[in-house]
């Protein structure tokens, strides 16, 4: 068995954890806006869009994530759209755009006659072969969100909680929410290729339910939410490295584990009250 | 009045519906020049069937180009193709663990369904020397590895079930087939002859791939060590721990090379590459080919003599 | 000459092709108090949007200290409480502060900050609607009541010149009730704030509001309570029954009107 020390040595390792540190504060900050707003399953939805825009840039021969890119961030779009022209709930608006993604890859496979590589493959990634150019990807694209979801914290907060009271306000609620979507489409594209759609997904969520258990307030909830993500991360990438588990998985259960010490913790706190 | 007319149709369709489920009865091919239809489930053996059955047979593939075939789940339009299909082959039970399930389905009397390794030793499923524990087969026995193909000697008795399947179904034309096989057998003995004296004289011994475990047999058969990155399915996530033992080993080896598979993107050997300065080289499965290679007319045997040279590059192997 | 607050002319609003409003024209001046009854479904609640610029008119026109109300101009001048049966998610998590605060924000520039006077405005809403001792809770653990003091404290943190309120008064009880009116009175008579209710409660609006304004899809009435209260015609359309409650609450009794000049 290997000391901390010697893993760390090993440049795969440093770069999940630098990557994967970045990554978790910012699905985490995106996830507590998007499960509020019954949009949790974007991140799963998105994906499946991804496969269909991946296929498409296959087909055209271009480098897949200029085609996907673009693809998924006006599916995004549409979702929204779906939701406020159509009056589909959010869920069901996703469903739709994520079946047709499904489904039109599909169908763009079968008519290209297959394709050099298996898709699946070629899009989601693994927490250990995130090379140092999906480092510095990771990092600015979360640096980015972060500071301006920070800059215009009071005003997501207020669409996020009562959008008409914010409309009514003065706030341009047209061009947040469309913001917060575009954003939402950037970071499962590029999480998904750098660590794949199981932990994007389970770091969109986890860490925002987590935070509604134990967090009274919007601003705790999501510094609650990047501390449990970012420690999640952490002990993951530390438990497979002394248990030798495959570390995507293992960060994904340390999340559980969080949120069933903060539902206990909730319970424990709630019936001390009565 | 207009709900009653719904539900009229509605109920006309589902008549129909449920009659489409008769046996329909297959017209019979007019004349005598009907092709043996035959459906591969994987690439060598389709390869091996265009080989042996030549004219005489019309032969596809249910793997689409570029689909990688341990995660493949056959859909309805292939399962009505193998229902319309003279014979079925597969490769073993551990490859399409979905065979068995289908195989219930099918009318054995229309379609002859033929296990390609019968008679084949089937290798327990290892890595690099530690258990990997069980796959999770239905049966309950440790899993087996199901790549049996890439040991030419094993690919030879394949051809030889593949002759006598043909043989059993079209024995007019037995004589044909028995020929053909015998012709593309020799080939095969010619490769295997290259590949024991192309890897007899290396430097090194062992070759990683940044993969699955697909080269148990073909290690086996040469005489080398071989380790991958991880286990049987490309589903599964490596760990740290391999990683790492993985570059160990090929520092400790002062190996320069660590191979990458077909169709999967090399993700985990290119971090293996990062981490050591390893050159990366395709070693090819020969599970299933890209459209482009597919469109070319790519053969199971010149896969192999590529695999041949980027092995005695690996292998570092003085016969050039 | 006061400022005209919200002028409105020929307004119309269609939805899924049914008219909910139609020829829709006032003007509301400063310092008026305006009880907005009717029916349901008689398009209250969206006349309210339409002054807000939530949503857009069909025809006519809508504008708000003198701009058109889709300009979106001088919202810090305004005070909104929504219906409380809109959106609410009890499990938001969210303080009493921070949803209070939400009323401070539309006058502020980017990049919004909270200032320390915030923090006293908002304290001192929260001390107006009396759960000043509320602040720091999570507002999922208050009662209905409570809530909705929250939302009017966010309505009038701000200090604004227009207040809107949507039902106000459905969650409170008796007592609460009347406390809101009297701050209400308040507002307007100290401070000139115009405020614009809507109500069901046609009792305790008669007692404070200065103008009335009554829609079922159109204007049927739009004036002083003297104006309505004298009026003979108006028990026809309204009922001997509704028209009592609100003159008989109304300050003045019915004699004692006939009896004076009109005045102030």
């Amino acid at each position: 068995m290997m000391s901390i020390a010697e893993y760390l040595q090993y440049g795969f390792i440093q770069r999940a954890i630098a990557a994967g540190a970045f990554i978790s504060l910012l699905c985490s900050t995106l996830g507590v806006l998007l499960v509020l707003r019954r949009l949790s399953l974007i991140g799963d939805g998105l994906a499946h869009v991804t496969f269909g825009s991946v296929a498409l840039g296959l087909l055209f021969g271009t480098y897949p994530v200029y085609v996907s890119l673009p693809v998924v961030m006006a599916s995004s779009v549409g979702i929204l759209k779906l939701m406020e022209r159509a009056r589909i709930f959010g869920d069901a608006a996703i469903g739709i755009l994520s079946a047709l993604g499904i489904a039109g890859g599909v169908m763009i496979a079968s008519i290209a006659g297959g394709f050099n590589i298996d898709l699946f493959s070629y899009l989601f990634g693994n927490i250990l072969s995130i090379s140092v150019e999906e480092v510095y990807t990771s990092v600015i694209l979360s640096l980015i969100v972060l500071v301006v979801i920070v800059f215009n914290y009071h005003d997501i907060f207020s669409i996020t909680f009562d959008e008409e009271f914010a409309k009514a306000g003065g706030i341009n609620t047209q061009k947040l929410n469309t913001m917060i979507v575009l954003f939402t489409s950037i970071t499962v594209v590029l999480t998904m290729k750098v660590v794949g759609i199981m932990l994007t997904s389970a770091l969109l969520i986890f860490p925002a339910v987590t935070a509604f258990q134990i967090a009274g307030s919007f601003k705790y909830s999501l510094m609650a939410a990047g501390a449990v993500s970012l420690a999640s991360v952490m002990l993951g990438i530390m438990l497979s490295l002394f248990f030798n588990l495959p570390t995507g998985a293992t960060i994904v259960l340390a999340n559980a584990f969080f949120l069933t010490t903060a539902f206990i913790f909730k319970r424990v706190r709630s019936r001390g009250r009565t | 009045m207009r709900s009653r007319l719904i539900i009229y149709i509605t109920i006309a369709f589902l008549c129909a519906s449920v009659a489409s489920c008769q046996k329909s009865e297959m017209a019979p091919r007019q004349g005598e020049q009907h092709k043996v239809r035959v459906v591969a489930s994987l690439f060598p053996l389709y390869d091996f069937v265009r080989n042996v059955g030549g004219e005489r047979v019309a032969v596809t593939l249910m793997l689409p180009p570029g689909v990688e075939p341990h995660s493949f789940e056959p859909r309805p339009a292939d399962i009505m193709g193998l229902n319309n299909a003279d014979v079925f082959v597969y490769t073993n039970q551990y490859m399409e663990p979905w065979v068995s399930g289908i195989i219930k389905g099918m009318d054995s009397r229309h379609t002859l369904i033929l296990d390609s390794s019968k008679g084949i030793k089937l290798i327990e499923e290892k890595n690099g020397g530690h258990e990997r524990g069980h796959q999770g087969d239905v049966h309950g026995h440790a899993g087996m590895d199901p790549h049996v193909w890439l040991d030419l000697g094993n690919a030879v008795v394949m051809v030889d079930n593949i002759c006598n399947g043909l043989s059993a179904k079209d024995p007019a034309n037995e004589s044909y087939y028995r020929n053909s096989a015998e012709q593309y057998k020799v080939v095969l003995r010619g490769l295997d002859d290259k590949f024991r004296k192309g890897l007899g004289n290396c430097d090194k011994k062992t070759f990683v791939n940044g993969g699955h475990f697909a080269f148990g047999y073909l290690a086996a058969r040469y005489g080398l060590q071989y380790i991958s990155a991880f286990g049987f399915s490309p589903d599964a996530e490596p760990t740290p721990g391999q990683l790492v033992k993985i570059s160990k080993i090929l520092k400790q080896q002062g190996l320069h090379y660590i191979f990458y598979e077909e169709l999967l993107a090399p993700n985990v050997a290119e971090t293996i590459s990062r981490e050591t300065g390893a050159k990366l080289i395709l070693l090819h499965g020969a599970h299933n080919v890209g459209s482009e290679e597919f469109r070319k007319g790519v053969s199971f045997v010149t896969l192999m003599e590529n695999n041949l040279k980027n092995l005695e590059t690996g292998l570092q192997c003085r016969n050039k | 000459m006061p400022e005209q607050i919200i002028s409105s002319d020929s307004l119309s609003y269609r939805y899924n092709s049914v008219e909910v409003l139609s020829n829709i024209s006032f003007d509301v001046e400063e310092g008026d108090y305006i009880g907005l009854v009717g029916p349901n479904g008689s398009g209250k609640s969206t006349l309210i949007r339409l002054i807000l610029g939530l949503l857009s008119p069909a025809s006519g026109g809508i504008r708000l200290f003198g701009h058109p109300t889709l300009e979106m101009k001088c919202r810090e001048r305004i005070g909104y409480l929504p219906q409380k049966m809109n959106f609410f998610n009890p499990f938001f998590p969210s303080t009493v502060r921070e949803v209070v605060s939400l009323g401070l924000m539309s006058g502020k520039k980017f990049p919004k900050r909270l200032e320390t006077g915030d923090n006293k405005a908002i304290d001192d809403a929260l001390d107006m609607l009396g759960i000043a001792h509320l602040r720091g809770k999570a507002i999922g653990d208050l009662s209905g009541g409570q809530q909705q003091r929250v939302f009017i404290a966010r309505a009038i943190v701000n200090m604004p010149d227009l207040l809107l309120l949507d039902e106000p008064t459905t969650a409170l009880d008796p007592e609460t009730r009347d406390n809101f009116f009297k701050l209400m009175k308040r507002l307007n008579r100290e401070k000139g704030v115009t405020i614009v209710l809507v109500t069901h409660d046609t009792g305790s609006i008669g007692k404070y509001a200065s103008k009335l304004l009554y829609i079922d899809k159109e204007i049927i009435f739009f004036g002083g309570f003297d104006e309505f209260c004298m009026s003979g015609d108006m028990t026809a359309f309204f009922g001997p029954s509704s028209q009592h409650l609100i003159c008989h609450r109304h300050d003045h009794s019915l004699l004692a009107l006939k009896a004076k000049p009109k005045d102030e």
